[in-house]
């Protein structure tokens, strides 16, 4: 009885740890943004925080910018990651070297760089008074450094959009990759003698074999990045703000009876993400590429 | 289609890492394969005989030689313009895609109609006895039924030639025997040529036209089944096609005489001297009635019997004379009346006596 209770109670402190933290900032914030607020004296259930905030047009248009940037930053960083993923691929059936173990690391790279340092690197490089607008203008590219288009802190988001493409395709290459190699390298030789070149290998073979594993990393990348503080706060406009920013912002900047609203834009993230996982969930399952696989 | 032609093919592999283990090497090949010719290369495993195959199908380079296919060189083809269809010891179907994908997958390269090639490959698989099956996944068939698949696909695409590189030694031989079977009829009723790789004899010998007997990198001998097995042109050959019983002596004054001396008879004129092996099949080796004087045109042997085996309806015994053991086969009634340890008389018809060097 000791023995198998035992890994259990041994876990317990971790998994406590987690669900009070968690769980409970997520039953807290539930309850806040339902209008139960002790301190302020409100003990009442109701709903006027989430009427208030579908009502406002900061909200909608907050939702749309992030919305927007959450599902441009995961295609490119989706397009990205795929294509990375499918030249590393190649480039280990053709190689036998220890050169593909270079690439690998090199692609891997961004992985290990924190995400506010992602940003800042951004900033740096893109911002019109940044690296490569320096670089154009004294080659000649640009005129003056005001002519390089604005990337950084653009109501647009490609600031944003460029940090995630950039330090997200690894994630989605580090996803594929396996799956690649799970590739039967004979199926090479296969498509060769019934006539596939490589491009035709690529579209018959690589791609329909990656796509379960290219959705489902493609899509946590739009989740994190849908939910994400740190960047869109350091590369953003105050308005409109994704809405994570535009959260703390009422957070922060309103009164006691303005957080309700914060929290329930959080609460809004949440079910939009748990909402957008059953659809990648219900088409992954319809699809049934993964047919025949083992 | 056209004859296929090896012309000196070689390929030399780059030494492993492990310095003891010698760099394989394919020593210069040449074959003519017929238009509609089964031609099967025979040897052990590691002898080369796959290298030669993706040597013609293009799918590794070959370091001197030619190959050609009627009058065209495609020595330098790619193997995705070589028109050669292959079927390997996996059916290395793609399991993402349904059966008649599967087998349709060579027409669609050649951009051949989805309409015309969803129906050639239907048909395809009507022929290999898999009508039905075309809207299933790979992983819904057996072993078998996904090594037919894999033949519908290469035979579909209508080949110059078909190249197959053991495709029925991971099935059961009751599987096996079925697939040979079928190989062969699909071969005959489409005239396609075919070049088979096997370490299997059996297999070699039941499907093939000719038959090449490789070795150590070498192609040895190639010939029709028959003339291989009568007349092994070398004691590996002989060795490889099971022939075991091989003598060791010399043939001196127009005699063959054994190492050990247990073997002394007369042979004809036109036995080249010197040092050699004698080779008996152990089908010629006759059991001697008794009190049955020996024929002129035989050799007789006397020996112990050490071993006799039930063997699919006939009985296979092993005789030692003098220092060799001899095997060989005995109808049921003949071994009847033997015993292990029972010291026996054998005849073998001169005719039958085949000597290598």
């Amino acid at each position: 009885m000791w023995q198998k209770t035992k890994p259990y109670l041994l876990l317990l402190p971790a998994v406590g740890t987690i669900v009070l933290l968690f769980f409970g900032g997520l039953f807290d914030g539930l309850l806040k943004s339902l209008g139960y607020f002790p301190a302020i004296g409100e003990t009442r259930f109701e709903l006027t925080a989430y009427t208030d905030l579908l009502r406002s047009s900061e909200f909608w248009e907050s939702l749309f910018l992030t919305l927007r940037v959450a599902a441009l930053s995961s295609v490119i960083a989706g397009v990205l990651g795929a294509a990375v993923a499918i030249s590393l691929y190649l480039l280990n059936e053709s190689a036998k070297s220890g050169t593909t173990q270079v690439w690998h690391r090199l692609f891997q790279l961004p992985l290990t760089i924190p995400h506010l340092v992602g940003g800042y690197i951004i900033v740096l490089l893109f911002m019109q008074s940044g690296f490569l607008s320096k670089i154009l203008a004294t080659i000649g590219f640009i005129d003056e450094i005001p002519d390089f288009p604005v990337l950084v802190n653009d109501p647009f988001g490609w600031g944003i959009i460029l940090t995630y493409a950039w330090k997200e395709a690894p994630f989605v290459s580090l996803m594929i990759y396996p799956v690649l190699s799970r590739i039967h390298r004979s199926w090479r030789d296969v498509s060769r003698v019934f006539g596939a070149g490589n491009w035709s290998f690529i579209r018959e073979i690589v791609l329909p074999v990656m796509l379960p594993a290219w959705t489902i990393a493609t899509f946590i990348v739009f989740v994190f990045t849908f939910s994400a503080f740190e960047v869109p706060f350091l590369l953003g406009v105050t308005y409109p703000s994704m809405l994570p920013v535009y959260s703390y912002q009422l957070y922060t900047s309103g009164t006691l009876a303005d957080r309700p609203e914060a929290l329930a834009v959080n609460i809004l993230l949440a079910i939009l993400t748990i909402l957008l996982g059953l659809v990648v969930y219900y088409f992954s399952k319809r699809w049934n590429v993964l047919k025949g696989w083992d | 289609m056209s004859s296929l032609r090896i012309i000196n093919i070689e390929k030399q592999y780059q030494q492993t890492q492990r310095k003891s283990d010698p760099a394989f090497s394919l020593q210069p090949v040449g074959l003519t394969i017929n238009e509609g010719e089964f031609f099967s290369l025979l040897g052990p495993s590691g002898c080369g005989k796959t290298t030669l195959l993706k040597l013609v199908a293009g799918l590794l380079q070959a370091d001197n030689g030619e190959i050609w296919v009627g009058d065209a060189n495609i020595t330098a083809v790619p193997p995705e313009d070589r028109r050669f269809a292959m079927v390997f010891q996996q059916s290395l179907l793609f399991p993402h895609m349904t059966v008649e994908d599967n087998v349709a997958f060579g027409l669609k390269m050649q951009k051949v109609g989805k309409k015309q090639r969803l129906a050639d490959a239907r048909e395809m698989l009507e022929h290999v006895g898999l009508k039905g099956f075309g809207l299933r996944f790979p992983d819904e068939l057996s072993g078998g039924q996904q090594q037919r698949v894999a033949l519908a696909r290469a035979l579909v695409a209508n080949p110059q030639v078909l190249l197959m590189d053991e495709p029925f030694s991971a099935l059961d031989p009751s599987l096996r025997e079925e697939m040979r079977e079928l190989l062969s009829r699909i071969q005959k009723q489409f005239r396609v040529t075919v070049l088979f790789v096997t370490h299997d004899r059996e297999e070699a010998f039941q499907l093939s036209d000719r038959i090449g007997v490789m070795s150590e990198g070498t192609l040895l001998q190639v010939g029709k089944a028959r003339d291989l097995y009568e007349r092994p042109e070398s004691r590996k050959v002989a060795s490889f096609l099971g022939l075991k019983n091989s003598v060791e002596g010399i043939v001196a004054a127009g005699r063959f005489i054994s190492a050990d001396r247990s073997f002394d008879f007369p042979v004809e004129e036109t036995i080249e001297r010197g040092p050699c092996h004698l080779i008996l099949r152990p089908e010629v080796v006759q059991l001697k009635i008794l009190k049955e004087d020996p024929l002129e045109d035989s050799i007789q042997l006397s020996g112990v019997i050490q071993q006799l085996r039930f063997n699919y309806g006939f009985y296979t015994g092993t005789i030692q004379v003098g220092i060799y053991l001899l095997d060989c086969s005995f109808t049921s009634q003949q071994a009847e009346g033997l015993v292990v340890g029972q010291e026996i008389d054998v005849l073998v018809n001169k005719k039958d006596l085949w000597f290598v060097a």
